[in-house]
């Protein structure tokens, strides 16, 4: 793709440079021309989160997902293979499947009848070779799959780019600390319902990196938590943990107990389960998980996760946690579509799984009572990003973006257990600068 | 009570409606049954021969009597930024249908709603809209919320968040 005129290699190569000062130009949060450049030289390039394994358990289950704009048909087929399909048909190109979820054998255009089974292959054409001649070749108009699909954990990703690297290679040493996420228990996580989806006025990057490397922004975004008794005062309660910085862009945020508080071990996760911890994970990898409260990040560009510990124990609000997943969709530089998959552990008991739902829908999806505040707060930042004065590029006003948090100021931890660099504390710019260096370093490729 | 007329029920609703548009939370708490259950599942787009669209497997409210407190004490702090400034709504409740009284004094009753939100001072207006399906009761005062089953027609919802109640 051409550049837009306004971003050339200096400019991006500035911006690169800037971030490693720990300053970001605020133009970047809705530029329609560096968001262009985003699509091609990062979202058609990486690897994309599309569902789990558990929402498409049978032949023939299907969803419909996006990457960014491709639709995708993604299901199971009748041998049991998930895969993935441009849910475009071959003939004039309309939609194949318009519903949002079920269980097919074959897939019918609506236009003109096409029809495919869930190889891909075209099986039917209406007046077939009466119209198009014996010598027509069907099996050159199966479904286009989606040129790499491949799955971790039950994870399943698709990217768009032939020649991208494998996906574990993509995900680099985030594999580590998602075996802790996904991987503690014998039968792994599975989802319960189908996805929230909702639209926000903001830019994929201020959500993105919001949960990649913000804690910072717990004290005083849901500070009504604290007002309500429900979180501790001490404004450096988010603090307490550690910032993960990966590979290409990733990070991994592990909050733990304020020093002299006793936290349950595990998240609190029922002790039934513990067991299954030590058959799955290494030694290394339990000492994380046995002091973590709260495991959130981002992997490099749009999906992110939380799994916070909730509930004091106490006989109306049981200990709990839960696992959430979601995609930022891009769907312009000022909106994003999210979807928001809550997982858990197959093997946890059932009250446990009824617990876990409740603290995530009260907590997160669009009436969780955290995400309400954090969807307000990123809608007002894209609205005072797009100005004159903010889209400036010559940085004529001074117009970028604090994210100095302990540059060169706080060392990392020297007898980590995990890959990564991990630093001593959650309240830290580490991960953010990552994010963008990795992010300019994409667009200068 | 057992003569409720449709004039009662659909004063009954926009009473309630009037406490929401007016955010008088503690009001409309005193309106909902201690054992209320509160909930509104998911939607997904499907071929109604495969299915019902509804998923009760998910849902954006899962809600108690103690839950929904939780949610209006949040409103009452300083720092509910998704509803400070206070935002404005206002609940259209229409198509009221309502069944007869029961004799155990329950009243079965399905309305559409049209919530319209607007933002500080945003010129564009947010939306949402559904159906309710209410059971009320009779506790020998007044009626009572009972159970509330929130419907939406989107399957993805164009408002950023549900800082309001439906």
């Amino acid at each position: 793709m051409e550049r837009g005129g306004t971003i050339s290699r200096d400019l991006l190569e500035s911006v690169r440079d800037k971030i490693r000062q720990g300053l970001l130009p605020q133009w970047v949060f809705s530029d329609p021309d560096i968001y262009r450049e985003e699509l091609h030289k990062i979202f058609y390039r990486t690897w994309q989160f599309l569902g789990h394994e558990s929402e498409i358990p049978q032949p023939g289950d299907f969803v419909t997902r996006w990457m960014v704009y491709d639709p995708v048909l993604l299901l199971r087929d009748t041998d049991g293979q998930v895969q993935a399909y441009l849910n475009s048909c071959t003939h004039r190109g309309s939609p194949l499947c318009v519903e949002d979820g079920g269980n097919k054998k074959t897939f019918t255009c609506p236009y003109h009848g096409w029809t495919f089974n869930t190889k891909g292959e075209l099986i039917g054409v209406i007046a077939g070779n009466k119209v198009y001649g014996e010598e027509f070749d069907r099996s050159e108009w199966a479904l286009r799959k989606i040129p790499r699909l491949e799955m971790v954990h039950g994870m399943i990703f698709g990217c768009l780019d032939p020649q991208a690297p494998p996906l574990l290679e993509f995900l680099g040493d985030l594999k580590w600390y998602w075996d802790i996420l996904l991987g503690r228990t014998d039968h792994g996580v599975e989802v319960r319902g189908v996805p929230h989806r909702w639209v926000i006025r903001t830019n994929w990057k201020i959500s993105s990196d919001n949960f990649g490397g913000d804690p910072y922004h717990t004290a005083m975004t849901h500070r009504s938590a604290v007002e309500l008794g429900i979180a501790p005062k001490d404004p450096l309660y988010g603090s307490y943990g550690y910032q993960v910085v990966l590979d290409r862009g990733h990070g991994f945020i592990i909050s733990t107990a304020p020093p002299g508080l006793q936290m349950p071990p595990y998240q609190g996760l029922p002790e039934v389960l513990w067991p299954e911890f030590e058959r799955n994970l290494l030694p290394a990898q339990r000492s994380v998980f046995q002091k973590a409260v709260v495991m959130v990040g981002t992997c490099f560009p749009n999906l992110s996760w939380v799994s916070p510990m909730h509930g004091t124990g106490g006989p109306d609000e049981p200990l709990t946690t839960f696992i959430n997943f979601r995609v930022w969709r891009p769907l312009a530089a000022n909106r994003i579509e999210v979807w928001s998959w809550l997982m858990v552990d197959k093997d946890a008991p059932e009250d446990f799984k009824e617990a876990s739902y409740r603290s995530y829908i009260g907590s997160f999806g669009p009436a969780g009572t955290l995400e309400q505040d954090d969807c307000e707060i990123w809608t007002r930042v894209v609205e005072s990003s797009r100005g004159f004065m903010a889209q400036n590029k010559d940085v004529n006003y001074n117009n970028v973006l604090n994210y100095l948090m302990g540059l060169d100021r706080v060392k990392p931890v020297d007898d980590w257990p995990g890959p990564g660099v991990a630093y001593p504390t959650c309240f830290l710019d580490a991960i953010s600068r990552s994010f963008y260096e990795h992010w300019a370093e994409m667009l200068l490729a | 009570m057992s003569r409720l007329t449709y004039g009662d029920v659909v004063q009954l609703l926009f009473h309630e409606a009037a406490l929401l548009d007016r955010r008088e939370y503690d009001a409309w708490l005193d309106l909902l049954d201690d054992s209320i259950v509160y909930r509104m599942p998911l939607r997904i787009t499907r071929d109604p021969r495969s299915g019902p669209e509804i998923r009760d497997d998910m849902a954006f409210f899962e809600e108690n009597k103690a839950s929904l407190r939780t949610r209006v004490e949040r409103l009452k702090t300083t720092s509910a930024w998704a509803e400070l400034p206070p935002t404005r709504a206002r609940h259209f409740i229409s198509n009221i249908l309502a069944e007869p009284v029961t004799d155990d004094g329950t009243l079965t009753v399905a309305s559409s709603f049209l919530v319209l939100r607007s933002r500080r001072e945003n010129a564009d207006v947010e939306q949402i809209f559904g159906e309710r399906r209410d059971v009320w009761r009779w506790n020998g005062e007044r009626w009572r919320l009972f159970r509330r089953t929130i419907y939406p027609d989107q399957t993805t919802l164009s408002v950023m968040n549900l800082s309001m109640f439906l």
